[in-house]
């Protein structure tokens, strides 16, 4: 009766090596994780893909979570292994079956954490939805797009591929740029500057799709006159490690960034809007990277909104007469409780603020989380979860939606113009760069 | 920490550098098996090398894990390119077919008249070896096939952070001993 009915299954290699890795990676708040659910259902409608697909049960969050727990239960849990049956235990074979389990992990769950929160036995499913992720990836199954971008950031050092010529050019084309703005010849975005007190890192897309971003906050430090510089390497404050589950990506990418400041003896790291670069930077990355970091780093909405409340820089919310909401990336609200600091500052800058509901650590992923926007396969399940933002962001009634994420900036302008919503997407830092009196 | 061993009166060394921005005979691409440049450093070959690369590619390939194969390196600084198809993601026996595919590499980039060339540190990163093994393998196979006797007089291993260099450093301090 005690007998494992599956001990005589032929397991294939990938399978077998998902197994021994997946005990390696037990850690006691993932065991907590994935033994204490008690399937309640709580947090069920946390989740935007539940709301957006109500007949299907594939979505919820306890099911989902089910597929890597069953697994859990049947090698490195004693009941699994006594009565497998009655806990739910079971074992995988195939790579078939990691191909589904790889269906679920990277495509019906964002890691927004929504979920997390909302469930009264704390379970963080988020969390081992990542660690799944990162026991697939080991094995080489992944989607086209994570495979693509990890290799970019393994390789060239950050996520889109820029070569280190494209960087510097962009940067030389903003500093003209920048010279004609504030009519000065003598403006500079400094690089790789000595004992700077602040050494300012950016999201790549930046350089690929968004350079006026830069532009806008090297108006900002010129403003306050701070002493400043942009890295010459190191200076992708995003990581790709956080989404595919790869802590020695997230280590490598993250050190990078902080060896370059501790050369060039900056005093504080800053990064530009982008939560989940903001998390992985300011809050995981130490971990990942096994290593202290013995400067301060913060995100570049605090030291904004500092420059305004210490007079380095002075505003006009005049200048900004449009209508604003806010939507929080779930990185900054539910993982790192940046959650006013930022509605602080856009009341600073514009007149006009409405809510969005609900917000905070509470508000709707922007649907293009846990690296969804790489993955082109699983877009129009995306897209189609997203009628939730959509609502909320209807709802409002205003013309512009800030948010302090590059990678919501997306995110959000897909769920635009998929719903034809008539709303544009800014962010923090151009509010205030437009805002500024100089 | 080590930055240089004499072998034969070949040098092997590693330094911090951009493999694919580097002045040299050639350089080696842990590639794919059916030769396609991809991304990482194969988007920087495409970008700086220009599509010369990839058409000379397209008659090569595919190939079978452990096989190089050369072209030439476009407008990059190299002259060029070893593309070797070393083991991924944990596959079957990735030990054994890493140490073969350096030494095919070492082979085709020889019987090329290639004097001075660099490598990456094999398999790591993306593709998942232990940055340790794959220091150690690399560092060993090629000491090995230098003191064999070869025509290869220089052999550089590019790492692309500090990272990476640490672990070279320690096999080539112990190669030194
Ligand atoms: S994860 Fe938490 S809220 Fe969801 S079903 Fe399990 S115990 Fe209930
Ligand atoms: S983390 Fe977010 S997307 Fe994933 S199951 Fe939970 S609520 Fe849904």
């Amino acid at each position: 009766m005690f007998l494992m009915n599956d001990e005589n299954k032929k397991r294939s290699y990938k399978a077998q090596k998902v197994i021994d890795r997946l005990g390696k990676k037990l850690n006691r708040q993932m065991v907590g994780s994935l033994a204490a659910c008690v399937h309640c259902g709580m947090c069920t409608d946390s989740c935007h893909y539940v709301l957006a697909n109500p007949g299907d049960p594939t979505y919820a969050p306890a099911y989902k979570a089910d597929k890597i727990r069953k697994i859990f239960k049947r090698h490195y849990d004693w009941t699994g292994s006594v009565l497998p049956s009655w806990v739910g235990a079971k074992s995988v074979f195939t790579d078939e079956e990691l191909e589904e389990l790889k269906d679920t992990a990277f495509g019906k769950c964002t890691n927004c954490r929504r979920c997390t929160i909302n469930c009264p036995m704390g379970v963080d499913f988020a969390t081992f939805n990542r660690m799944t992720r990162g026991l697939l990836v080991h094995v080489g199954i992944m989607p086209e797009g994570v495979e693509y971008v990890s290799k970019e950031q393994w390789e060239i050092g950050n996520q889109m591929g820029v070569l280190k010529e494209q960087y510097l050019e962009t940067l030389e084309w903003q500093e003209e740029e920048l010279q004609g703005e504030v009519n000065n010849p003598k403006a500079k975005i400094p690089i790789d500057k000595m004992n700077a007190n602040i050494v300012y890192t950016i999201n790549p897309r930046e350089i690929k799709h968004d350079p006026r971003s830069i532009l806008d906050a090297a108006k900002i430090f010129y403003a306050a006159k701070e002493n400043w510089t942009m890295p010459s390497e190191g200076w992708d404050m995003t990581n790709f490690g956080l989404f595919s589950g790869d802590d020695d990506l997230g280590g490598a990418v993250a050190g990078r960034v902080y060896e370059k400041v501790e050369e060039l003896k900056g005093k504080k790291l800053v990064m530009s809007e982008c939560g989940h670069g903001y998390r992985s930077t300011r809050c995981e990355g130490p971990n990942w990277a096994k290593k202290d970091i013995k400067f301060e780093a913060e995100s570049s909405v605090i030291t904004m909104l500092n420059y305004i409340k210490e007079g380095k820089i002075h505003v006009d919310k005049s200048k900004n007469d449009s209508s604003y909401t806010f939507h929080d990336s779930c990185n900054n609200a539910r993982s790192c409780g940046l959650t006013e600091e930022p509605r602080e500052l856009l009341n600073y800058v514009v007149g006009d603020f409405r809510e969005m509901y609900p917000n905070r650590a509470e508000n709707f992923c922007c649907t293009g989380g846990g690296g969804a926007m790489s993955m082109s396969e699983y877009r129009p399940r995306r897209l189609q979860s997203a009628i939730v933002k959509a609502k909320q962001l209807e709802a409002t009634g205003t013309k512009y939606v800030v948010t302090s994420c590059h990678n919501c900036v997306d995110g959000l302008n897909d769920v635009i113009k998929h719903y034809n919503l008539d709303m544009k997407v800014t962010q923090l830092v151009n509010l205030v760069s437009n805002a500024l009196v100089i | 920490m080590s930055d240089k061993v004499q072998i034969k009166n070949k040098t092997l060394s590693v330094k911090q550098c951009d493999i694919t921005d580097t002045e040299i005979d050639a350089f080696v691409f842990y590639a794919r098996n059916d030769l396609k440049l991809g991304s990482g450093f194969g988007n920087a070959i495409a970008l700086r090398g220009g599509p010369t690369v990839r058409k000379e590619l397209e008659n090569l390939g595919p190939v079978n894990v452990t096989d190089a194969v050369i072209t030439t390196a476009g407008g990059m600084k190299a002259k060029k390119i070893i593309h070797a198809v070393g083991p991924k993601f944990q596959e079957q026996d990735t030990v054994k077919k890493l140490k073969l595919t350096i030494l095919n590499a070492l082979k085709v980039a020889e019987s090329n008249g290639v004097e001075k060339i660099a490598f990456p540190p094999m398999g790591s990163g993306f593709y998942g070896v232990p940055l340790d093994e794959s220091a150690k393998i690399t560092t060993e196979t090629i000491a090995e096939y230098l003191k064999n006797g070869s025509e290869i007089k220089e052999v550089v291993i590019c790492a692309n952070d500090n990272r990476e260099l640490k672990p070279l450093q320690e096999q080539l301090k112990k190669l030194s001993n």
